[in-house]
């Protein structure tokens, strides 16, 4: 779906609050998600030309960088609360020397005037200081999204890249990090935060689709950006330069698998309406079948 | 056991003799009555002749705290090995992990030491999690700069955990202290097995690092007054944490289970390993009448603490819940 066989009444806000009002989309929301940021609802107004939309989306970053028009936020949705704010940015700082611990939420809570003890407001401890790490480099993404060029291709791309690097000051202490997000009670939060991650990428590289690839799209990237993630806790290069290699070859890969599936789909298609003529030739009515095979044929054309 | 005395014996009787018929009858329409706990913006006041409740039963302040005083003097010795057989042992997990996740005694190795941390475990008389604490603290975090006071209503149940704490190692027993206070005012305290005419203590303001009371403070007449007194004592970023049983109302199979097992299995249990029905019936009505775990937890805020995350965790599907508040700096 190509935004220039798209009717002007159509904007971008709208597309988007038609693709999330889906059950299976809703269901994987979460209060994080909805709550990238915390500014009031604006109303969207209406864009006159079609070539406008993304750079109107990114203006209305500006002044409300939350993109989930359907679920306003409200307060209630932040996923931390100012005290825990406070103690996890004060923590943060000490992640580079002393990892996702307790000894730097201990650290933070000293900087902050509070005790040892204070670090049990938290519920989860080092894993809520790693669900900080993902929700301020997730929320960070808005803000690098501006001015990117390219295809929607390039844009996930340079996306992707951006949030790996967003990794670069604790990428020493990430390893112990995935091995936090790995344990059985955290792994459901770990795949959400994933999911809300990819999905980020795809919405703010402009891709608005609405048909079964939304699936597959979020199901590629996630794997993409989880290995590259992996290959880059080990990257000694420069700049991680490597890691950005890595990542370009997973993305060609991702582009000659999808050519693959397309050409099953064509020998598929082929097939069966070759099995359908046999058929014909031998004097069976096929008229239903081979309505359903045109059809197919039809829709495979747009 | 035997050798109650019969005064006791009598004000036992009084107090549960009501109960002691009563027995499950349906999980929803006469067990989730609301409890009359103070409402949410009236200050909480101390009253002694004000209603509460003791069970299912609604009786003063006062009283309510002399059958809970009776209940437990009659449960003292016999107190552990009746939380074994009726939650199968599982009590011993829900304790060992209460102080492993708040991991008292806890210092960044990277800095120095940030003085002593004291610990103030209510309604915490047989020592259960006291012992813990300091085993956390002394062995594990190697902090010997740890000392936690134990603080109970009831002089038998302290008694017994002052005995259990005889077969501690000597450092942690120097750490320990034992003190019979009402946790609704801890401006009144007094040092274990001293004169009860004699002049009482207080617990100062800011003063406590952590403030601890598991299983106790449904068993309070005053819940707010004691979370106020809590958020007093506690200094600046201190810690409140609250181990209870809660509601399991997430998983109704499971919970028409629960509720079966807990009110017929218990008393049984109790009359026939302590012999005392009565203070076992008391028992399982207390948790029937706690709040659910958003309401306690809004109790908290409302007495000044903020809490993190929604502010509870549940054990076993809600079964036991543990809170944890802190409060803030100003």
């Amino acid at each position: 779906m190509s935004p220039t066989t798209l009717p002007a009444s159509l904007t971008r806000t709208s597309l988007r609050r038609l693709a999330h009002s889906r059950p299976t989309t809703c269901l994987l929301r979460t209060a994080a998600h909805r709550s990238i940021t915390t500014s009031t609802t604006t109303p969207t107004r209406p864009s006159p030309t079609l070539q406008q939309p993304l750079r109107r989306a990114t203006r209305q970053h500006q002044t409300r960088p939350l993109h989930y028009p359907a679920h306003p936020s409200s307060p209630s949705d932040a996923p931390f609360s100012p005290p825990e704010l406070a103690l996890l940015r004060a923590a943060y700082a000490h992640v580079p020397q002393h990892g996702f611990s307790a000894e730097s939420l201990a650290l933070g809570a000293r900087d902050i005037g509070l005790l040892d003890i204070s670090t049990n407001l938290l519920p989860n401890g080092d894993f809520d200081l790693i669900r900080y790490h993902l929700f301020t480099q997730r929320e960070a993404l808005v803000e690098k999204s501006r001015g990117l060029q390219g295809s929607v291709r390039d844009r996930v791309f340079e996306l992707t890249w951006l949030r790996l690097l967003g990794n670069r000051e604790v990428v020493g202490r990430w390893q112990e990090a995935l091995a936090i997000m790995a344990q059985p009670s955290y792994v459901p939060a770990s795949l959400s935060a994933l999911h809300e991650l990819v999905d980020d990428i795809w919405y703010l590289a402009g891709d608005v689709s609405v048909d079964p690839s939304w699936y597959t799209k979020r199901a590629s990237l996630s794997a993409i950006y989880v290995s590259a993630e992996l290959f880059m806790t080990d990257d000694r290069s420069a700049g991680f330069e490597e890691t950005k290699a890595f990542l370009r070859r997973r993305f060609d890969e991702v582009g000659e698998l999808s050519s693959v599936l397309g050409a099953v789909r064509e020998w598929v298609s082929f097939s069966g309406s070759s099995a359908i003529n046999v058929l014909r030739s031998k004097g069976v009515p096929t008229e239903n079948i081979s309505s359903l095979s045109e059809k197919r044929e039809v829709d495979g054309l747009g | 056991m035997a050798s109650r005395s019969p005064a006791l014996r009598r004000a036992l009787q009084t107090a549960s003799r009501t109960q002691s018929c009563r027995s499950f009858t349906s999980t929803s329409a006469t067990l989730t009555q609301p409890a009359d706990y103070p409402t949410r913006h009236q200050p909480p006041t101390r009253d002694p002749s004000r209603p509460t409740h003791f069970g299912f039963e609604t009786v003063t302040e006062s009283e309510k705290q002399q059958r809970v005083a009776s209940v437990f003097t009659s449960v003292a010795e016999s107190y552990d090995r009746m939380n074994d057989l009726m939650s199968f042992g599982w009590h011993r997990v829900w304790k060992d992990h209460f102080v492993r996740t708040l991991n008292p005694g806890f210092s960044p190795l990277s800095s120095s030491p940030s003085g002593p941390q004291h610990i103030l475990d209510i309604a915490g008389g047989t020592g259960d999690i006291a012992f813990r604490m300091l085993h956390q603290a002394h062995v594990l975090n190697h902090n010997p700069d740890v000392r936690v006071t134990v603080s109970d209503i009831n002089p038998s149940m302290l008694a017994v955990g002052k005995q259990r704490s005889q077969e501690l190692p000597a450092t942690q027993q120097a750490a320990l202290s034992w003190l019979e206070a009402n946790a609704e005012d801890l401006n009144s305290v007094r040092p274990l097995h001293s004169d009860p005419n004699g002049p009482t203590s207080s617990i100062p303001d800011a003063s406590v690092d952590l403030y601890t009371v598991a299983f106790g403070i449904r068993n309070f007449s005053n819940i707010p007054a004691a979370l106020r007194e809590a958020h007093r004592v506690l200094k600046p970023g201190g810690i409140f944490a609250c181990l209870e049983f809660s509601k399991a109302d997430n998983y109704p199979l499971f919970n028409a289970v629960y509720k079966r097992w807990s009110f017929s299995a218990i008393p049984m249990i109790g009359q026939l390993v302590a012999g005392d029905r009565d203070s076992y019936q008391y028992l399982v009505e207390s948790i029937e009448r706690f709040p659910s775990q958003e309401d306690f937890r809004d109790m908290i805020v409302d007495a000044g603490f903020v809490v993190g995350g929604r502010g509870y965790e549940n054990l076993t599907g809600g079964v036991a819940a543990i809170h944890r508040g802190m409060k803030p700096r100003n």
